[in-house]
């Protein structure tokens, strides 16, 4: 599964997210969201919304940092 | 069930200090990290402030930084355990408190409110349509996707000036909007005066906040340069918080009328035996990381001198 995480790297809740993913062994790709407009507009079109953090779990959009939604979503 | 001498609820800088210190005290403590309502990480509400300059020791830090410090501290001592938990229910039964939390349930001798504030929600048309979707919260965390966008702060205290001054590093315009005056401590005065990108707009509120998908403009109760309708791309809203007090009530402690839990100032205890309280969620004035940080160390304090005189030692 591919994980994309939108994120600002001062968001307290995006390093959290970041965090667990690098406790869990879950390999994910980093988008800095404050360095890349692009990127900013893509998460604004596919969470609707423009707050961060934004997981795009293999198509799956999760707002905001929820660990058990993140764990049910990636099975572990 | 786990039993705990001092059960801390709530994992912000009071709470993280008041365990810490309570370890230094022999007692066996417990941190529930998300204790009810929390919107906020372990570091609580600092963790979504850019640059503290008032904590002694640090003449600059990054608000996660510092917390960061504060936990590996707390973390340093065995006698403390840090949950990220959610507490659902305390029930008290003589010299006992009993914790229900969303994956367990534990027993302690005393317990501490650290559990703080939320954020105050602005009330106007159309904020709850457009929460996050140009309606914010945090600076720190989604002011860089306001980058060169005319936007709005509303408020005027001293966080809702440190917000607008965040906001200005990525915004191309800033409208501080207080309902009255505005009150920053002076150091954030004087650096509001010199932030030419801010313009404040005292005595005004926002009536309506409009848009399609996102927000588009905001009308005012009282027109700016003849037009009350102003084109904003974003609002970042910093109009106080609400202290999290909700599972003290059915414990019958005092709360004043906005909700926080009434202390004794020397001590931090409440009305109520083995319940101490610390930091935002309290009726103290002067609220900073600094005064929460003492406070929650005299919890721990009081705590251990409670704890001693009644011979309830559950750590040794």
């Amino acid at each position: 599964m591919i994980i994309k995480v939108y994120s600002t790297p001062t968001c307290p809740w995006c390093i959290k997210t970041k965090d667990f993913f690098r406790r869990n062994n879950v390999k994910f790709e980093d988008i800095d969201v404050s360095r890349d407009a692009r990127a900013a507009h893509e998460m604004v079109k596919k969470s609707g919304q423009m707050g961060v953090p934004v997981i795009d779990a293999g198509g799956k959009i999760i707002i905001g940092f929820d660990e058990d939604k993140l764990k049910k979503t990636i099975g572990i | 069930m786990s039993e705990y001498d001092f059960l801390v609820l709530g994992a912000g800088g009071t709470g993280l200090a008041a365990a810490m210190y309570a370890a230094r005290l022999g007692l066996k403590t417990l941190i529930l990290g998300a204790s009810h309502g929390s919107e906020l990480p372990i570091g609580g509400v600092i963790t979504t402030t850019d640059i503290v300059e008032n904590y002694p020791g640090f003449a600059k830090i990054s608000g996660m930084e510092l917390t960061k410090k504060i936990e590996e501290q707390a973390r340093s001592y065995k006698l403390v355990t840090i949950k990220e938990e959610k507490a659902l229910e305390i029930q008290k039964n003589k010299n006992h408190f009993y914790v229900k939390t969303n994956k367990g349930k534990y027993s302690a001798k005393t317990i501490l409110f650290a559990t703080g504030t939320k954020w105050k929600k602005l009330e106007v048309a159309g904020s709850e349509k457009f929460e996050r979707k140009g309606v914010n919260y945090c600076a720190l965390c989604d002011g860089p996707l306001f980058r060169n966008k005319i936007i709005a702060v509303v408020g005027g205290s001293d966080s809702a000036v440190k917000e607008a001054l965040v906001l200005s590093r990525y915004a191309k315009k800033v409208f501080l909007i207080a309902r009255h005056d505005i009150h920053p401590e002076t150091i954030n005065l004087e650096k509001l005066k010199q932030d030419k990108k801010i313009e404040v707009l005292k005595n005004t509120n926002i009536k309506e906040i409009k848009g399609e998908e996102v927000v588009k403009s905001i009308l005012l109760d009282k027109p700016y340069k003849g037009k009350k309708e102003m084109k904003i791309e974003g609002i970042f809203v910093a109009i106080g918080h609400i202290p999290l007090s909700d599972l003290a009530k059915p414990l019958a402690v005092k709360l004043n009328e906005s909700g926080e839990i009434k202390i004794n100032d020397e001590t931090t205890e409440t009305n109520v035996k083995g319940i101490f309280a610390a930091g935002d969620v309290t009726d103290k004035k002067f609220k900073q990381l600094i005064t929460g940080v003492s406070d929650g160390c005299t919890a721990a304090y009081y705590a251990y001198e409670y704890i001693t005189k009644n011979k309830l030692y559950v750590s040794s």
